[in-house]
C-alpha cells in the first residue's frame, strides 16, 4: 500500500505497482504516527476503562457488603427493641402472677390470723375444763 | 385451686382458632379462620381434620346441642350449629356433614347458642338482630333489633329470657312479648361477650374496658374486676355454677363464682377468642388466635375435715394429709376426678365411671361401684348416706355402696339443681322446687317416696336457702330456710296433718349451716356471725331466742361471707376475698345438747352452772321445757331470772289432773287451741273456758259454754268484771243477748268452780288409783 513506497517526484506519487500517490509522504508520515498514537491512546482508555471497571466492581461487592451490614445493624436494632418489648410484657406478666401470688399470700394470712385467734380460746377452754372439773 | 394447662401440639390451625365445642368428656371440635374444623382428642392426644369447609365459610361461633332433649338420653351430642361471617348458620354433624344452612342476618353472625333443653337456638348479627330459631333452623321470631351489632348472647337458666350486649349495655329480654325488659350500663367500653349460669342464675360479663363483672339476674353489681392489661376476648362459665374463667391476651383466669381468682396462667397463645368447659366441669378448652386450642384442668382442690387435708394433685390422684401425725397417703383413681366431698368421716369421689368412698380410718381399701351416668353435679352427705346428683337424677346412697332410694318428681330438672336448693339429713331429702321457688318438696330418704301425706311444705315467699337439721330423732327434723327478704325460718318436717308451723327466728340472713354433731345452727347475720344454740326453742318459748345466740364480731369477716362447713365447734367461713376464716363457737351447747338428748338433766344443771353462762342456761330452759321437765326448767328459767316463768312453771306443776298438766304445758308455749282441745277431750269444759277467759277470748268462751250448757254465768261475771276494770260498756250483741237472761251471784260461781276443781283432783286421782290397781 501507499506507505510502503518511496515518494516520487513533482509531487506525484505513484504506487509501487504504478499507481499514482495521492498524500505527500510527510503527510502520509504524519498520519501513520497519528495512527500510532490513536493505536496507543486507545489502548490507554481500554486500560483505563479496566481499571474503573475494577475500581466499580469493588465499589459495587463494598455496596453490598456495606447495605447487607446496615440490614444487619437496623435488624439487630429493631431485635433490641423487641427485646426491650418483650421484656416489658413479660415483665407485665410477671406482675400480674405476683400480684395474684400477693392475694392468695393475703388469704392465707387472713386464715392464719383467723386461727391463731381460735387458738388461745381454745386454750382457755382446756385450761377451764382440766383445771376446774 | 390453679389449673393446670396442657397445649396438645401434634397439628394445629394455619390461622386464628375462633370457636371450641366439647362433645364427650374427652373430645373437642374447633373452628378457624383456614376454613378447618379440627377434632382434637385428649386421651390419645391426637389432632384430626374432620371437615375442610369452603373457602367462603369463616366460622364464628360453634355450639352443640345439650346432650337432654326432652327428657331422652342421648349420649354424645350429635349436632352442632356453625355460625358464618357470610350471614348464615349452618346446622352440621357429627362427620362434619352441613345438613343445613340457613341465611340469618346481614352481616356475620356473632353468635349462635342453643337453649338448655335444644329446643330453640337464639342467634345474634352484625345487623343488631336477634333471631330466635326452631331445632331445625326454621325463623321463629325476631327478637329484638338494634343499631350496633350484637357480640354476645345467652340464655336465661329457664330458657325462658335472654340477654344480650348492646354497645356498653346489657339487656335482659324475656321471650313473651310484652314483658319487661331489663337493660343496664355494665361496662365503659363495649361488652364483648356474655355468659348466664342456669344453677346459680348469675351474669357474667367482659368488656373492651379490660374487666370482667359478676351480676345477678336483677342487674345487680356482685363483682367486678380491676381492669386488665387487654380487652377480655372470651369467658365462661362451668356448669355447675362454682367457679368461671376469663380469657385474654395471653392470659387465662380461673375465678371463683364471687368474683376473686384462683388462679391466673400465661399462655403465650395470644388471645383467646372462646372458651368452653366440658359438661362435667373439670376441664377448659380455649380457642387461640395462634392457632392453637389450649386445654386446661383444674387441679390443686382442697377439701378439709377436721384433722384431714385432702389435695387433688393431679387429675388422677389425691393426697391425703392427717396433720396429727403429718401422715401422708396418696389415692390414685382409674379415671378423672370429677366431683368430691368430704365429711362425716367419710370421703366420696365421684369419677367419670365410677364412686369412691373411703373411710377417714382407713385409705387403703375404697368401696368402689359404677355410675350409670358420668357426670356428677353434685354430692351431699349425712351421716349415715350422700345424696349424688347426675344428669339423670337424684340418688342416696348408703356408705357401704347400695342405692337407697331415688328421689323422683313431675319437673325435676337436675341440671340446675345446686347446693343452697336441696338438703340431705339421715331420714329427709328435702328439694326446693325450682319452677315455684315457694315450696320445698320433701322427701324421705330411705324410700325415696314422698313424706307424710305427700304436701310440700309451703311458703308465702321464695326460698333462698334450704337446710335440714343433722341430729336427733327424725320426728323432730326441722328444716331451716332463708327467704327472699332474707328472714330465717325453722318448720317442722314431719307435721301431723294440720298445717306446718312455720316459725321466723332471724331477720338479714345471708348464708346458714347447721352443725354436724348437734342441732345447732349458724349463719350471717347482717354481716356477724351468730349462732342459733338451740334453734327449736321457737316452738316452746320464743321470747328466748335471743338469750340463746351466740354472736361474734362482723368486722373481721368483710363483706357476705359465705358459710362453707360448721363441724364440731368450728365454723368455716369464706370471706368475700377467697380467704378462709375459721372460727370457733363455744364447746358447751354441744355438750348441752347430747344431756338433753340423753335426759341427763342433772348433768345438764351441772354443766350450766359450771359455764355459768345465761345463753346456755336459756338453752336449757328451753329444752327441758320442750321435753316437760319442769324441775330443770324451774332452775333454769331462774338462772336468767325470768320470774313470771318460773311462777308460771310452779303453777303448771300444780295443776290438779294429768290433762290441766299437759295443756298448761302447751299454753306456756303459746299452742291455745291444742290446750283448749286437750281440755274438751277430757271433758274439763270448765278449764276449757276458763283457759279462754284467762286470754280474754271472750266470744269462744262464751260460744263453749252455751255449747255445752254450763258456766255460762262464769263468763259473763268475768266478762262484767273485766269491762268494768276498763270502764267499758258492752257492746258484743251475743253477750247482751245471753246476760239478759242470767243473773251473775260471784259465790255461787266460786263454789262451782270449787265443785269443778275438786272433781278434776278427784278424776285424777281415780285414774291414778286404776292405773295402780291394773299394775
Amino acid at each position: 500500500t501507499a506507505q510502503d513506497l518511496p515518494p516520487s517526484e513533482e509531487g506525484s506519487h505513484l504506487h509501487k505497482r504504478s499507481q499514482p500517490r495521492v498524500l505527500q509522504p510527510d503527510l502520509q508520515q504524519e498520519s501513520s504516527d497519528l495512527k500510532d498514537e490513536c493505536k496507543e491512546f486507545v489502548n490507554k482508555i481500554s486500560q483505563y476503562q479496566k481499571i474503573v471497571e475494577g475500581l466499580i466492581e469493588v465499589k459495587d461487592e463494598m455496596t453490598k457488603e456495606v447495605e447487607t451490614e446496615k440490614m444487619k445493624a437496623i435488624g439487630a436494632r429493631n431485635l433490641l427493641k423487641t427485646v426491650a418489648k418483650k421484656r416489658e410484657a413479660q415483665q407485665q406478666q410477671l406482675q400480674t402472677l405476683i400480684a395474684e401470688k400477693k392475694l392468695q399470700h393475703e388469704r392465707y394470712r387472713i386464715e392464719y390470723e383467723a386461727l391463731r385467734k381460735v387458738e388461745p380460746e381454745q386454750n382457755e377452754f382446756i385450761d377451764q375444763f382440766v383445771l376446774q372439773k | 385451686m390453679p389449673s393446670k394447662i396442657t397445649f396438645l401440639n401434634s397439628r394445629s390451625h394455619q390461622d386464628l382458632v375462633s370457636c371450641v365445642g366439647w362433645t364427650t368428656a374427652d373430645e373437642v371440635y374447633s373452628c378457624s379462620e383456614d376454613h378447618q374444623i379440627l377434632k382434637w382428642n385428649l386421651l390419645t392426644n391426637e389432632t384430626t381434620l374432620v371437615v375442610k369447609l369452603p373457602e367462603d365459610i369463616y366460622p364464628l361461633d360453634l355450639h352443640w346441642l345439650p346432650k337432654t332433649v326432652g327428657g331422652k338420653k342421648q349420649n354424645q351430642a350429635e349436632i352442632f350449629v356453625l355460625t358464618s361471617s357470610d350471614g348464615k348458620f349452618h346446622l352440621a354433624s357429627k362427620a362434619g356433614r352441613i345438613e343445613k344452612s340457613v341465611e340469618a342476618h346481614k352481616g356475620a353472625v356473632l353468635a349462635g347458642r342453643w337453649n338448655f333443653d335444644g329446643t330453640a337456638l337464639v342467634t345474634a348479627g352484625e345487623d343488631g338482630q336477634i333471631k330466635i330459631w326452631s331445632k331445625s333452623g326454621m325463623l321463629r321470631s325476631t327478637l329484638a333489633s338494634q343499631g350496633s351489632p350484637v357480640f354476645s348472647v345467652a340464655w336465661g337458666p329457664n330458657s325462658d329470657r335472654i340477654i344480650y350486649t348492646s354497645g356498653r349495655q346489657l339487656v335482659i329480654k324475656p321471650l313473651q312479648p310484652n314483658a319487661k325488659v331489663t337493660q343496664w350500663k355494665a361496662h365503659d367500653g363495649f361488652v364483648m361477650k356474655i355468659d348466664w349460669n342456669s344453677v346459680n342464675d348469675l351474669i357474667l360479663s367482659g368488656g373492651e374496658d379490660c374487666k370482667y363483672k359478676v351480676w345477678d339476674s336483677f342487674g345487680r353489681l356482685l363483682f367486678s374486676s380491676s381492669p386488665h392489661d387487654y380487652p377480655i376476648t372470651s369467658l365462661a362459665w362451668a356448669p355447675d355454677g362454682e367457679v368461671f374463667s376469663v380469657g385474654s391476651f395471653n392470659m387465662l383466669h380461673l375465678c371463683d363464682k364471687t368474683g376473686w381468682s384462683y388462679a391466673v396462667e400465661k399462655t403465650n397463645t395470644l388471645s383467646i377468642f372462646h372458651l368452653a368447659w366440658s359438661a362435667d366441669g373439670t376441664q377448659l378448652a380455649g380457642a387461640c388466635s395462634n392457632g392453637h386450642v389450649i386445654f386446661a384442668h383444674v387441679v390443686d382442690q382442697h377439701w378439709q375435715w377436721k384433722n384431714f387435708e385432702i389435695t387433688l394433685t393431679k387429675r388422677r390422684s389425691m393426697q391425703v394429709q392427717n396433720v396429727m401425725n403429718d401422715a401422708v397417703d396418696v389415692l390414685e383413681f382409674r379415671d378423672r376426678v370429677i366431683k368430691a366431698s368430704f365429711a362425716h368421716g367419710h370421703l366420696v369421689v365421684a369419677t367419670s365411671l365410677q364412686c369412691y368412698v373411703y373411710k377417714s380410718n382407713n385409705w387403703n381399701t375404697p368401696l368402689i361401684f359404677d355410675l350409670k351416668e358420668g357426670t356428677v353435679s353434685l354430692i351431699l352427705q349425712a351421716q349415715k348416706h350422700f345424696l349424688l346428683v347426675d344428669g339423670a337424677g337424684l340418688y342416696v346412697f348408703s356408705y357401704e355402696g347400695q342405692l337407697i332410694s331415688a328421689p323422683k318428681f313431675l319437673g325435676l330438672r337436675v341440671d340446675i339443681i345446686n347446693a343452697q336448693g336441696v338438703s340431705l339429713s339421715n331420714d329427709t331429702v328435702a328439694i326446693r322446687d325450682k319452677s315455684d321457688e315457694k315450696v320445698i318438696l320433701l322427701f324421705d330418704a330411705l324410700t325415696g317416696k314422698p313424706l307424710g301425706d305427700g304436701k310440700p311444705l309451703t311458703h308465702k315467699l321464695e326460698m333462698l336457702e334450704i337446710a335440714l337439721d343433722q341430729c336427733g330423732p327424725s320426728a323432730e327434723r326441722k328444716i331451716a330456710f332463708i327467704d327472699k327478704n332474707r328472714d330465717l325460718h325453722l318448720a317442722f318436717v314431719r307435721h301431723l296433718s294440720q298445717e306446718p308451723k312455720i316459725c321466723k327466728i332471724g331477720s338479714m340472713v345471708h348464708s346458714i349451716a347447721w352443725n354436724d354433731a348437734a342441732n345447732i345452727l349458724c349463719g350471717i347475720q347482717d354481716s356477724q356471725l351468730t349462732v342459733w344454740y338451740y334453734p327449736s326453742i321457737v316452738f316452746t318459748d320464743k321470747d328466748l331466742i335471743p338469750k340463746t345466740l351466740h354472736l361474734k364480731d362482723g368486722g373481721e369477716f368483710g363483706r357476705t361471707p359465705q358459710i362453707l362447713s360448721f363441724v364440731g365447734i368450728t365454723v368455716t367461713l369464706r370471706q368475700w376475698d377467697g380467704s378462709l376464716v375459721p372460727s370457733s363457737v363455744p364447746h358447751y351447747p354441744a355438750m348441752l345438747h347430747e344431756y338433753g338428748a340423753s335426759a341427763r338433766w342433772e348433768d345438764a344443771v351441772q354443766l350450766c352452772r359450771f359455764a355459768n353462762s345465761p345463753s346456755l342456761w336459756a338453752c336449757l330452759a328451753g329444752m327441758a321445757m320442750a321435753n316437760r321437765e319442769l324441775n330443770t326448767a324451774e332452775i333454769a328459767y331462774a338462772a336468767i331470772g325470768e320470774l313470771p316463768k318460773v311462777q308460771n312453771i310452779k303453777f303448771i306443776k300444780e295443776q290438779p289432773s294429768k290433762e290441766s298438766h299437759l295443756a298448761r304445758l302447751l299454753l306456756f308455749s303459746g299452742q291455745i287451741q291444742e290446750a283448749e282441745a286437750v281440755h274438751l277431750q277430757a271433758g274439763l269444759i270448765y278449764q276449757a273456758i276458763q283457759v279462754n277467759i284467762d286470754l280474754f277470748n271472750w266470744d269462744r268462751a262464751l260460744e263453749l259454754a252455751v255449747k255445752h250448757k254450763t258456766h255460762v254465768d262464769t263468763v259473763l261475771a268475768y266478762r262484767e268484771k273485766f269491762l268494768q276494770k276498763f270502764g267499758r260498756k258492752e257492746n258484743n250483741k251475743r253477750f247482751m243477748h245471753y246476760a239478759e237472761g242470767v243473773e251473775v251471784d260471784w259465790d255461787k260461781i266460786q263454789a262451782k268452780i270449787e265443785v269443778e276443781l275438786s272433781k278434776e283432783r278427784e278424776r285424777d286421782a281415780n285414774a291414778k288409783s286404776s292405773s295402780a290397781l291394773w299394775r
